[in-house]
């Protein structure tokens, strides 16, 4: 156990990233144990999109240096990559294939061998309950059912990191908790998964690890228990990030 | 409301070209452009009321008109694409009725560049009238309603070629049906009109097509003001009800197409494959290259903003025939220029992933797997279609004896073409049609720099197909049939060799470039 925690799933080290003058990501340092469910919240706008797509190579940082387990994802791209399972935020997908196809083609970028390709894609079809629209063409999925396509993506070549950025928006609450269940025996089995949410209450629920950024620096980070210090995640998240109004709002919104 | 509307497309229009120095630089070019042909046109037109008669100012008002109109129907699909800055998908969210939709989107069509250029072009036709004060102020009418005709035509067709409301594999279907028909009147009224030329002279020509014209709704609000002129009112009457009846029945269709635009779901399930049947992704083997050959021979054969690419394939001997006939040179030729026009298709092949190449990206497969993928897919379905068009054109042409060297110098080309694009599309991105949208779209972003780039692309094509074409002109200027047979050996080599390179330098650059190229195509705006 001390051995593997010798080298986090996840490392990163001074992150920067500028767009323009606006400073998206000022500096952010974090380390992801192995086989932790490591929460990321923070408000709108807070920086942590461009943190994941920093930490899984989809956007180079000005500064700072990411490791999936040692391996440096800007220095060795292809090792690192093939170590992560990636849901981004605000990408497509290739939304003129059927989920099953998608799946499939993940798989082959991936280089899963060809016999075990059509086991995985049945069982993710299965599990994210896509059965009745593995023909349709992703481009006419609702919301959630894109959602959970391109988590069944970032799973099917089994990685040993899951990054899953808002994998649970809009999607149903029948799908979300199957999803839950799958992806704590996933860390219970030794995988490692870092996700942002907007949801409090499912990382105090899920999650071990938690870290709270804003204006892209991380406030607080550690385990949820020594994060929340004894208030709930929600209300610790408020005093840190702080700007709650108190106001019912404008007069003229007010129906009577 | 109108002003509303009208201020909103303005500032739309002010905010992004503020934003975007080379689009403001492609603008001005815009406007110069429209200011030099306006220039032209008004000169022409106040020189022909001062120096010539009736029988002149009538061809001339009608031909002209009915050119104006041919423009803002086909322009817009053809050359510059739809603009979609406002139209009546976005103002649906909005309490307006369909009527003052109608009402704000005719606004902004004419005052728009070409709206405005139209309309001071077609006042300028009343100069052609001042000889005859009546018909002089009834041309003013005449104008108007043949302005707002040409506005109206080109609102309709851009709600018909988006789509007849319906579902989407419907729109992508009748889109395509579009194009098709109105690429291919292109060669049909260039041949009518070579058939003509050879008949008759000119004006005599001109005379007899503006006979026509006067009486189709195309032509008919131009005819007016000479009929007043030459004192037959009866028959100005006639063509003033036509005109008005084209202007009311082109508002009708198109109320009837928005409507089926605003209350048919935008999207809807399409058909759904059987589970199992996984297309090309079953077939191909597994890895990089497999997945990419298979994801891009799909895109080559079912996505509109390929199949565009391919429509091209029988275009040019279409054309050829109809101006030089089969016997000609250029007919048995057409391979050579389909392959010039084919090499130039992915030069930023991965603009049409859009934020899908972030997929790509994640997966970290090696930027070679990825550009010979990409080049499979694309030589799957461009290198048959090629030696299929120059079989059968020189088989018909009857010049079978040069089609060695026409397929060397047209495979030369198209693999050179497929190496310099493995290259061009891992450092250029452009701003495309998304995946579904009408591939007539016009795209924000464009900018005068990236379109350049085209001719450097195309530039570097010709120079590595240049040993090929080179030894296939003298098998056709020597009459040889052994320069043909060097031109195909040369033309496969060297054609292979620079394929072959252009996968493996721009796979390394993509390695070094795929983070930026995804930076940019999220930074491209969104319509």
């Amino acid at each position: 156990m001390t051995d593997t925690q010798l080298v986090p799933a996840l490392q990163l080290a001074g992150l920067v990233k500028r767009f323009g003058d606006k400073t998206a990501v000022g500096g952010v340092d974090l380390v992801v144990p192995p086989g932790s469910f490591y929460g990321l919240v923070g408000p709108n706008g807070a920086g942590k999109t461009t943190t994941l797509s920093m930490a899984t190579g989809l956007l180079r940082p000005d500064a700072g240096t990411a490791w999936v387990h040692g391996v440096d994802v800007w220095a060795d791209p292809v090792r690192a990559k093939a170590m992560i399972g990636n849901l981004a935020d605000g990408v497509r997908l290739f939304d003129r294939l059927t989920g099953e196809q998608l799946i499939t083609y993940t798989a082959m970028m991936f280089s899963v061998p060809r016999e075990q390709i059509a086991a995985r894609v049945a069982d993710l079809i299965s599990l994210m309950d896509l059965g009745d629209a593995a023909g349709t063409i992703v481009a006419d999925y609702s919301a959630g059912m894109t959602k959970k396509v391109a988590l069944a993506c970032a799973l099917v070549h089994a990685p040993r990191l899951l990054v899953l950025d808002e994998p649970f928006e809009s999607v149903d609450p029948v799908s979300a908790a199957n999803i839950e269940d799958v992806l704590r025996s996933y860390t219970s089995s030794g995988g490692t998964i870092i996700i942002s949410s907007h949801s409090m209450d499912l990382v105090q629920r899920m999650c071990d690890h938690v870290a709270i950024i804003a204006a892209g620096r991380v406030l607080a980070a550690g385990t949820v228990d020594d994060v929340r210090a004894g208030e709930s995640l929600q209300d610790r998240f408020l005093s840190l990030v702080g700007g709650r109004h108190t106001s019912e709002g404008p007069q003229w919104l007010r129906q009577s | 409301m109108v002003a509303t509307v009208l201020r909103l497309r303005y500032r739309i229009l002010g905010n992004t070209l503020a934003r975007r120095p080379w689009q403001l630089v492609g603008f001005c070019f815009g406007i110069l452009w429209a200011i030099s042909i306006l220039g032209t046109v008004v000169a022409g037109l106040i020189a022909a009321a001062m120096f010539q008669g009736l029988d002149v100012a009538r061809p001339l008002a009608i031909v002209g008109g009915s050119a104006l109109l041919l423009g803002w129907v086909l322009g817009p699909v053809l050359i510059t694409g739809m603009d979609t800055t406002v139209d009546a998908d976005k103002l649906a969210p909005f309490p307006l009725s369909a009527k003052q939709i109608m009402q704000a989107l005719t606004a902004t069509g004419l005052t728009g560049i070409p709206g405005i250029a139209t309309s001071i072009a077609a006042l300028a036709t009343i100069a052609l009238w001042v000889r005859w004060p009546f018909a002089a102020i009834v041309a003013v009418p005449c104008v108007i309603l043949a302005v707002l005709t040409c506005v109206v035509a080109s609102r309709l067709v851009s709600s018909l070629s988006t789509g007849l409301g319906g579902n989407r594999r419907g729109r992508e279907l009748i889109g395509t049906v579009v194009l098709v028909l109105l690429i291919m009147a292109g060669p049909i009224i260039t041949g009518t009109l070579a058939l003509l030329t050879s008949t008759r002279d000119l004006g005599e020509r001109m005379q007899q097509i503006a006979g026509v014209l006067g009486w189709t709704p195309i032509g008919a609000a131009w005819a007016i003001p000479a009929d007043v002129a030459s004192g037959v009112w009866g028959l100005a009457a006639a063509r003033f009800a036509i005109a008005v009846a084209t202007l009311i029945v082109l508002w009708m269709l198109w109320a009837r197409a928005l409507a089926g635009l605003t209350t048919a779901p935008r999207q809807r399930a399409a058909k759904v494959a059987r589970s199992g049947a996984l297309g090309l992704f079953g077939r191909m083997p597994t890895g990089g290259v497999g997945a990419t050959w298979a994801r891009s021979l799909t895109a080559w054969l079912r996505d509109p903003r390929y199949l565009r690419q391919l429509l091209i394939v029988p275009l040019f001997p279409v054309l050829f025939a109809f101006t030089g006939g089969v016997q000609g040179f250029m007919f048995s030729a057409s391979a050579v220029i389909v392959a010039l026009v084919l090499c130039l298709a992915g030069y930023t092949d991965v603009s049409y992933d859009g934020t899908a190449f972030a997929s790509v990206l994640a997966t970290g497969i090696r930027g070679r797997e990825d550009r010979l993928g990409r080049l499979l897919g694309a030589a799957t379905v461009g290198i048959p279609l090629i030696v299929l068009l120059a079989v059968v054109t020189t088989a018909v042409g009857g010049q079978v004896e040069h089609l060695p060297g026409i397929l060397g110098a047209s495979l030369g080309l198209v693999l050179a073409g497929y190496g310099v694009c493995a290259v061009s599309s891992a450092l250029i991105v452009t701003p495309v049609a998304a995946p579904g949208d009408s591939p007539f779209k016009s795209v924000p972003g464009q900018t005068f720099v990236t379109g350049l780039l085209v001719f450097v692309v195309m530039g570097a094509c010709l120079v590595i197909g240049a040993p090929a074409l080179g030894f296939a002109i003298a098998g056709f200027a020597t009459g040889n049939a052994v320069w043909g047979w060097v031109a195909l050996a040369v033309g496969i080599v060297v054609g292979g060799a620079a394929a072959a390179l252009g996968v493996w330098i721009g796979g390394r650059t993509l390695d070094r470039t795929g983070p930026d190229l995804l930076q940019r195509i999220k930074a491209f705006p969104t319509t």
